[in-house]
């Protein structure tokens, strides 16, 4: 019987030595993709920092409406940006060494992780177009409002642009595919509720300016227009 | 490219007419009777030119090509073409610029030696101010005919708050009314504003925008006549940052065309002047200056992140302290309005933001020095209209190099 129990154990030594040193290459493999990633990760954080400090990357945000990066310093923005490709670097040198073992599920994983990655380009790219529109848009309507005189130009511009960030997050989350259902019904009752806010700030806050229009004052305030003794062109 | 602004049927009678001496594009709204009355006037010009007139067509097409009547109607030869087109939505400043290619392109056509261009209705003026446009293009050799309209001290106040000051600054030529719209153009310079029309209109020269700093920087004679008071459209408070975005931005654009002419300038010089001033009328009527001081102060308090991408701190904070004034001690300085004409120009240069919306943001600045103007000479009186007016000029001039400064390093200040 000793014979017996030391024959298993022997064997099952075996067979773990046996799946460990075939798992070993896989191993190696995996070290070595995310050393050789991490070092292209910082020559290219380097590259991308510098090239971006040269362009003002921090500066030309602020420009776009994009304060609140910019107003740290000048270097931040670039810093971010750097720091997110050495991330998406390493993370798809870690997906190409975990592809390294001879295993189904590894190999299953890191098919999904990059089927996915334009999913997660896509969503980038509208969340961007979005900001960019909407910061145009808020800025529009802020000049429009403020040359019409509406006290609360602020406000409407800050509703516009919320507006359209929130569209443009949920179209990106839609391309994410998270919680689509979820997403769905949040978006509709958060651009719900921001559009009945804006109605109801504009509505009361031209109150007057329709009591008088119903009640046929505005051919008096044409008339006040045409004796505006100011020619400007 | 300029033909294709005209339509067909113009065109057909065009080429019956052959040519003209004289072209005279009608854009002002007259009635048959005053149509009739201007081409009599015309026709007294000395050594008898021969004159077409364009007149402008409303809602209609042109009227058919006809050899018979062309030849039978009474000189000059009337050519009707819907020079003014429908307003487009928010833009009947441009609508107009087009009329004026359209003229232009007419003029070369016959091979006239001169065009005058007549946008406006008068008030008190000489019944044959047309002609008066048209004699110093035709008698002696003038290149750029421009009008000084009897001035009422709430009128025309784009004109006097920025363009005439501005350009007479970097041109160089005290020109009271630099955009016109009623001018007269030699051969020489329509030809130049036709020729420089290889790009799109926001990169080419401007027809109206680009007159004097054409005529300028060619060295060309321009001379300006004494007309009466114009008649000005009445304010609409809600379209006027469009019209500033109109007007401004050819008016900028065309700075950048001219840079190295007109920032080797120095000083400015009156041109010749024909004919006598006419007076007129200086009643204000009711004038409510309180809006435009609130419109200010709204801008101040709202606009603050635009305005900071364009004006340098010291600008904002003076802003800061005027928008802080009673209403019956507001006033804009004039230096402090020229150097913030001159960022805006430069902002407009270097694209700081969206043209549209650096031009639009600076309406509420605009109604702050009208607010400050208007209290200024209602108080002061009629003789101070000149002086406020000379001492707005001589501020620009003295902000000049301000402006050249920071045109030629804008890193040097970086708002």
């Amino acid at each position: 019987m000793w014979e017996q129990v030391r024959q298993a154990l022997i064997q099952s030594t075996l067979r773990f030595l046996t799946r460990f040193a075939s798992m070993l290459p896989g191993l190696v493999a995996l070290i070595l993709a995310v050393l050789v990633s991490i070092l292209l990760a910082s020559i290219l954080a380097f590259v991308v920092q510098q090239l971006l400090i040269r362009l003002r990357f921090g500066e030309r945000l602020g420009q776009w409406g994009f304060s609140y990066p910019a107003e740290s310093s000048t270097m931040r923005p670039a810093l971010i940006v750097s720091r997110a490709v050495a991330g998406f670097v390493i993370l798809v040198g870690f997906l190409i060494g975990i592809t390294a073992f001879d295993a189904e599920w590894t190999s299953h994983l890191a098919q999904s992780a990059l089927d996915y990655i334009p999913n997660i380009v896509g969503a980038l790219l509208v969340f961007l177009a979005g900001s960019i529109i909407a910061r145009y848009l808020a800025r529009s309507v802020l000049i429009g409002a403020v040359n019409m005189n509406l006290q609360y130009a602020r406000l409407l511009s800050v509703g516009v642009k919320w507006l359209v960030i929130v569209l443009a997050l949920a179209m990106a989350l839609e391309h994410l595919r998270i919680a689509p259902r979820v997403v769905e019904l949040a978006f509709g009752i958060l651009f719900g509720g921001i559009v009945f806010a804006l109605a109801l700030a504009v509505g009361l806050g031209s109150k007057d300016l329709v009591t008088k229009s119903l009640s046929g004052n505005a051919k008096k305030t044409t008339d006040e227009v045409i004796e505006d003794p100011l020619r400007h062109l | 490219m300029a033909v294709d602004s005209i339509p067909q049927q113009a065109q057909e009678e065009i080429e019956h007419i052959e040519s003209a001496d004289l072209v005279v594009g009608i854009l002002a709204d007259l009635d048959s009777k005053g149509i009739a009355t201007l081409c009599e006037d015309l026709q007294t010009l000395a050594g008898s030119p021969r004159l077409a007139v364009l007149q402008n067509e409303k809602g209609g097409n042109a009227t058919p090509a006809d050899s018979e009547t062309a030849e039978k109607r009474a000189f000059p030869f009337l050519v009707s073409w819907p020079l003014l087109q429908p307003d487009p939505a928010g833009a009947p400043v441009l609508n107009m610029f087009s009329a004026f290619q359209g003229v232009y392109a007419a003029s070369d056509k016959l091979g006239a030696r001169a065009c005058c261009i007549v946008a406006s209705k008068l008030e008190n003026a000489s019944p044959r101010w047309v002609c008066e446009l048209a004699k110093p293009l035709l008698e002696r050799n003038i290149d750029l005919v421009l009008p000084r309209y009897a001035r009422h001290k709430l009128e025309g106040l784009m004109n006097c708050s920025i363009i005439s000051p501005f350009m007479r600054s970097l041109y160089g030529k005290r020109i009271h009314n630099p955009m016109g719209p009623d001018v007269g153009v030699s051969q020489r310079l329509f030809r130049k504003m036709l020729g420089a029309q290889r790009y799109p209109r926001t990169n080419g020269m401007h027809p109206l925008a680009s007159l004097v700093p054409a005529a300028v920087s060619e060295n060309l004679q321009v001379c300006e006549v004494h007309v009466g008071a114009r008649i000005y459209r009445p304010t609409d408070w809600t379209d006027i940052s469009s019209q500033i975005a109109q007007v401004l931005g050819p008016v900028f654009l065309d700075i950048e065309r001219n840079a190295v002419f007109w920032q080797r300038m120095r000083g400015s010089a009156p041109v010749p002047s024909i004919g006598e001033p006419v007076s007129v009328s200086q009643d204000t009527g009711t004038l409510e200056i309180s809006r435009m001081i609130e419109s200010f102060q709204l801008g101040d308090r709202d606009l603050q992140e635009i305005w900071g991408l364009v004006l340098p701190p010291r600008t904002l904070i003076e802003l800061r302290k005027l928008s802080r004034l009673p209403a019956e001690q507001f006033h804009m300085p004039e230096d402090l309005w020229a150097r913030i004409v001159y960022d805006f120009a430069l902002a407009h240069r270097l694209r700081t933001i969206s043209r549209d919306h650096l031009l639009k943001s600076m309406t509420p600045l605009y109604l702050a020095w009208i607010a400050s103007y208007a209290q200024e000479v209602i108080k002061a009186g009629d003789l101070a209209v000149d002086e406020t007016l000379e001492r707005l000029s001589v501020a620009y001039e003295s902000s000049k190099s301000y402006f050249v400064s920071r045109w030629r390093w804008p890193d040097r200040f970086n708002p």
